[in-house]
Parts: C-alpha cells; structure tokens; sequence
C-alpha cells in the first residue's frame, strides 16, 4: 500500500493516456460482462429444465403441428408416465407487438400440472384455473409489471395464423403462480398458461400440436423412449422428433446459429485488441521512465522491487478499467431487463451475475498483469548503468 | 580500515566481440570523513570506478570494500539492500522524479524502510532543512532552478544517513552560483556530519575543495 500514492502519481502523469486505456479496458469488460450474462441467462434456462421431461415436435420443423392423435400412442409407449399436448401461442396484446410481449402458451392443465412441479400453485388456485376455460396462470414478474391481480382480465392476439380468431382472446387470470429459486432455479417468472380446449374452441378446430411435453418414470431410460417414441411414427406422414427438455431447449437456442461459440469470439477478439492496447502503453510508460528506474535500483530498489511496480501500475490499468466496466454492465443488464424482446431472458437473473462480475474482474486485472509483463521484465533485467545511460 | 579500499580492480566492457579495460589492476583507499575529488579526461574511468564505489556496477576482476562489505560479492538483493543503506547517489542532472513533490523525492528511499509515512515525511523535511530547501517540501521539480533540483537530490541522497556520498559531475549542469552552493553545501555534510564523499567532476575549482584530489588517465590513477 505504500507505494500505491507513487503508482498513482505515475498514472496521473500521462493522464490522457492513462484514461484512454482505463476506457477501453472499460469498454472490454463492458462487453464480456454483458455478453456472458446473457449466456449465463441462456444457461439458466436449460438448468431449469427437468431430466424426467422429454419433448415430441415435428421432426421437419417446429413451424409444423402434429396430430393431436398423436398423444395416445406416445402415452402407451413403456416408460412414459403422462403426456401433454402443448402450444406456442405467441399472442401479444396487440397482434405481432413484441415490445409489449410475454411468452404464452396453451397446455393440457392437468397434466401439465402434474409434470410442472417448478409453477407453484395451491389445490386451491389449481381448480380455480381448472374450472374456468379462460382461466390462465401467470408469472409473477409479468403479473407486477401490468399491476394484475387474480381476477384481473385482459386480451391477446396471436401474431401464427391458425391460432388467429375473429377477435382477440379473452383471459382471467386464476391463479399467479409461485416459484422456488432454491428447489427449481432458473424457472421463467414471466410465462402465461392456458387452456389448450380454449384455443380449439375459440378458433373453431383443431389445430393440431406444437409439441407434446412427456413425463418418464425413469430419467436414465430417457434416450431409449426417445427412439421407441420416434420409431412408432417413422413411417407416419408427420414424423416426429423426441428429445430431453434440455436438448430441446438448447437446440431452440441454436436456430439463430451457435449463440454461444458467437458471443464467446466476439468475447475473445475485444480481450485481445485489449490487451494489445494496454501492452502498448505500458511499453511507452515503461520506456520513457528508463532513466526513473536506473534512479530507484541506485536509490537500494530492487529489480523484483520494480519489476513489482510496474506490473502494479499495470495491474491498477485493469483494476480500475474491470471495476468501471463492471459497473456499467451492472447497469445494462438491469437497462436489458426493461428491454421487450431481451428482458424476459435476463430478469431471472436478478443484475450482473456474481460470477460474470467476479470473471470479468480478474480477466481485467490478468490483462493488466500480461500487458505489463513484458516490459516488467524489461526493467526487471536491465543493468543500472544500461538504464542510466539513457540520460 | 578505510572507508573504501579498491584493491586490483580490472573492469572491462565488451561492445560485440571487442573487450574494451577501462579500469586496470587499480588500488585506491578513501578514508572516513574524506572528501575525494576524482578528476581526468572523459573515457579515463573516472564514472565507472564510481559506479564501483556505489555498488551499481560490479568489476571484472579485484575487491571493492566499502564500509567492510566486499560489494563484488553480493548477491543482486543484497548488493541493493547494501545501496540503500550505505551510499547516497548524486546525478549529474539531478534525476528527480517528475510527478513527485520534493519531499516525496526525498522521502523515496525511505519507502524501503519500515517507517511510517510520518516518519518518512519528518526525516524527508529534516533533509530538506539540511539543504535549505524546507520551504519548497511541496514543490515539483519543474518548479525548482537546477540548483535547487540538485539539493533536493542531495537531500534524497543524505536521507538514509548513508556512510558514503558519491556524486558524479554534481555541478556539472549549473551556472557558477548554484555550483558554489552545491559544493559549499557538500562541503558541509563532509565537515559537520562526518560524511565520507567520493566525487568525479571535470571543473578544477570544483576538485579544489575538496581535501584531495586524483587524477586518472586511462585507467590509471595519478595522484
């Protein structure tokens, strides 16, 4: 700590300099913190999913529905202990308005309670959804973001063309349901549920299966169904894919391209141009103070001693620039949350992950520590007289 | 014992494959409480048999005994924990560090020691006393003359309380006025507190005060 005042001193020096760096080590951790919270919410989400629930969609394509016949013979295959017809609504309070959206879906109530531990609701709440056809659950972060109650009722549209009536439908809300981030983290606070004979009904026909959602008795058998399920319709007109939750949802992930492999370069490229950066002006700051150095190894320092300070000097570079950058993606993250299309898959994350934050912390400070490393080591072997003869 | 006793030094440099002696076979004692004024042509090894004095260069071959250390002996640690608490430097030009204030200047040496930043700032001010330059503990370098710089480099060096003062060329880069005072100001730490002094410089008045004076040409000591 005591030399801390003389290392800032030195910083304060070039302060152009030292700021520039400071900023874009900034801009750096900024931009990892930010991008790994959003794999860090992605992540959650297939955390959240659970091993004994597997997924049967369209083996072309989610956009195409399965028949609804579908569901008794997957429930007759072994293993399988009850399945739910499920489907993505997609319905906005205006149609196709996705600043104004939250994820909605039709289920098969019973068993989808049965299968859905994680969207706690009480014997009590639960008949009261079962017995009001256009009764639905709801989220409690998208419940206290309209300010709805239970009783409260209100309107979607959907922007998928079956699933589109001659007028909006209409919901009550039955139930808020409850979720416990200890038992079942990472469960989606925001999703609506409602009753799938209502869309059938309200759109006067069947509209088929997005996907059907499939309790197993037996976690390790998961695989086995899968094919079992999948050979029952090989040769069926619509066949199917089965997978577990988790590959489903990683695999929905996936359609914009490997998300992950992308945020992860766009990571690396930024941490390089960075460190090329701060390698660069501690090479300047290092090679203008020769002669300082040569004074301090005169003066009894020894050459650990400043090889030490200037791997501190360059170590509080990144210090400073990874608390900045820390603070400013603290801050986007909760910005992002109030986001429309990219808020419901941060808001479970509750701000900056420690983690990501802790992360991006020491990759700042080992950015500061590599960059400085070299010249470090540059002052660390020169002779007094070779540093002094730079007079 | 003398304060330094230089016994066979051979130093030679290498520039590629040529070997170049600047000093050789040289003997020299300094006692304590001497004032020493090297003095001789450049490139006749007067600021390298200072370096040697100091303990910033090591010889090829020979002994260097300061205040009873063989300094060609220590380890790299050692021979810059020795530095710290024996010699005191003093530039030519000064080689204050600019973003620092005097005091700091002066109390840099001390950040090796354990003292307290009390303590360090106390002794930085009572050195300060000592060259006259109390009143400027808060002033940059770029605020002070040359010669003003060049007494707080002797306070930097003297704050340690080192047995030995080497100094090389210290007036060599002030007008006549502030060279007086540097060497009235050396001449005092030598007679009042008992400091053992080794100086190279160029200007004869300058070697005139001190209490001896040697001469060397191409390595070689004249007296």
């Amino acid at each position: 700590m005591r030399y801390l005042p003389y290392i800032l001193k030195h910083l304060k020096r070039h302060w152009v300099r030292s700021l520039l760096t400071v900023l874009a080590m900034t801009f750096c951790i900024f931009v990892f913190c930010v991008l790994q919270s959003f794999l860090a919410a992605l992540q959650r989400g297939l955390d959240s999913t659970n091993a004994n629930r597997l997924v049967t969609r369209n083996a072309v394509s989610l956009v195409f529905n399965l028949p609804v016949t579908y569901k008794e013979r997957i429930a007759g295959v072994p293993g399988v202990e009850r399945v739910s017809a499920q489907n993505w609504f997609g319905g906005a309070r205006k149609a196709g308005d996705f600043k104004d959206f939250f994820p909605n879906m039709a289920v098969e109530a019973e068993p989808f309670l049965e299968m859905s531990p994680e969207y706690i609701l009480t014997e009590e709440q639960k008949r009261a959804w079962l017995e009001n056809q256009t009764g639905c659950i709801i989220g409690p972060a998208t419940a206290e973001k309209y300010g709805w109650k239970v009783g409260s009722t209100f309107q979607l549209e959907s922007f998928i063309p079956p699933y589109r009536a001659s007028k909006p439908f209409e919901f009550t809300i039955s139930a808020i349901y409850a979720t416990d981030d200890k038992q079942y983290p990472g469960t989606d606070k925001t999703i609506m549920f409602f009753h799938r004979k209502y869309l059938d009904e309200a759109t006067g026909r069947h509209v088929g299966v997005g996907t059907f959602a499939i309790q197993i008795a037996d976690k390790t058998q998961a695989g086995a169904i899968c094919r079992t399920i999948d050979d029952l319709f090989e040769n069926s007109e619509r066949q199917t894919h089965t997978e577990t939750e988790k590959q489903f949802l990683a695999s929905f992930l996936s359609m914009a391209g490997n998300l992950a492999l992308l945020l992860n370069w766009i990571g690396l490229a930024v941490i390089f141009v960075i460190l090329l950066v701060t390698a660069n002006t501690m090479s300047m700051a290092v090679r203008e103070r020769r002669t300082e150095m040569g004074v301090l190894k005169t003066l009894g320092f020894s050459s650990g001693k400043v090889m030490g300070l200037v791997l501190a000097e360059a170590g509080l570079l990144g210090a400073l620039g990874g608390a900045i950058g820390i603070l400013f993606s603290s801050g986007m993250i909760k910005v992002l949350a109030m986001v429309p299309n990219v808020g419901p898959v941060v808001q479970g994350l509750g701000g900056l992950p420690g983690p990501v934050a802790l992360t991006g912390f020491g990759l700042a400070l080992g950015i500061g520590l590599i960059a400085g490393l070299a010249p470090a080591v540059a002052a660390y072997r020169a002779s007094i007289t070779d540093l002094l003869r730079h007079v | 014992m003398a304060m330094v006793e230089v016994r066979g030094v051979r130093k030679v440099y290498r520039r590629d494959t040529q070997a170049i002696t600047v000093l050789d076979g040289l003997d020299l004692d300094v006692q304590e409480g001497e004032f020493l004024a090297l003095m001789g042509p450049s490139g006749s090894g007067k600021t390298t048999l200072l370096n040697l004095i100091a303990g910033i260069d090591r010889p090829t071959a020979g002994s260097v005994n300061v205040a009873g250390t063989n300094v060609a002996t220590l380890s790299e640690g050692a021979l810059a924990r020795w530095r710290s608490h024996n010699v005191g430097f003093i530039f030519q030009f000064y080689n204050l560090i600019p973003v620092l204030t005097a005091e700091e200047n002066v109390a840099l040496p001390l950040l090796l020691a354990r003292l307290s930043r009390k303590e360090r700032s106390e002794r930085a001010l009572t050195a300060l006393k000592i060259v006259g330059l109390a009143d400027r503990a808060k002033h940059s370098p770029r605020q002070l003359s040359g010669g003003q710089e060049q007494r707080v480099a002797i306070a930097r060096a003297i704050v340690g309380d080192p047995k030995v003062l080497v100094a090389d060329e210290p007036t060599g880069d002030l007008d006549a006025k502030s060279a007086e005072e540097i060497l009235t100001l050396m001449d005092t730490l030598n007679r009042d507190f008992k400091k053992t002094i080794v100086m190279v410089t160029h200007d004869p008045r300058a070697a005139q005060r001190a209490r001896r004076q040697l001469h060397l040409d191409k390595g070689v000591l004249q007296a």
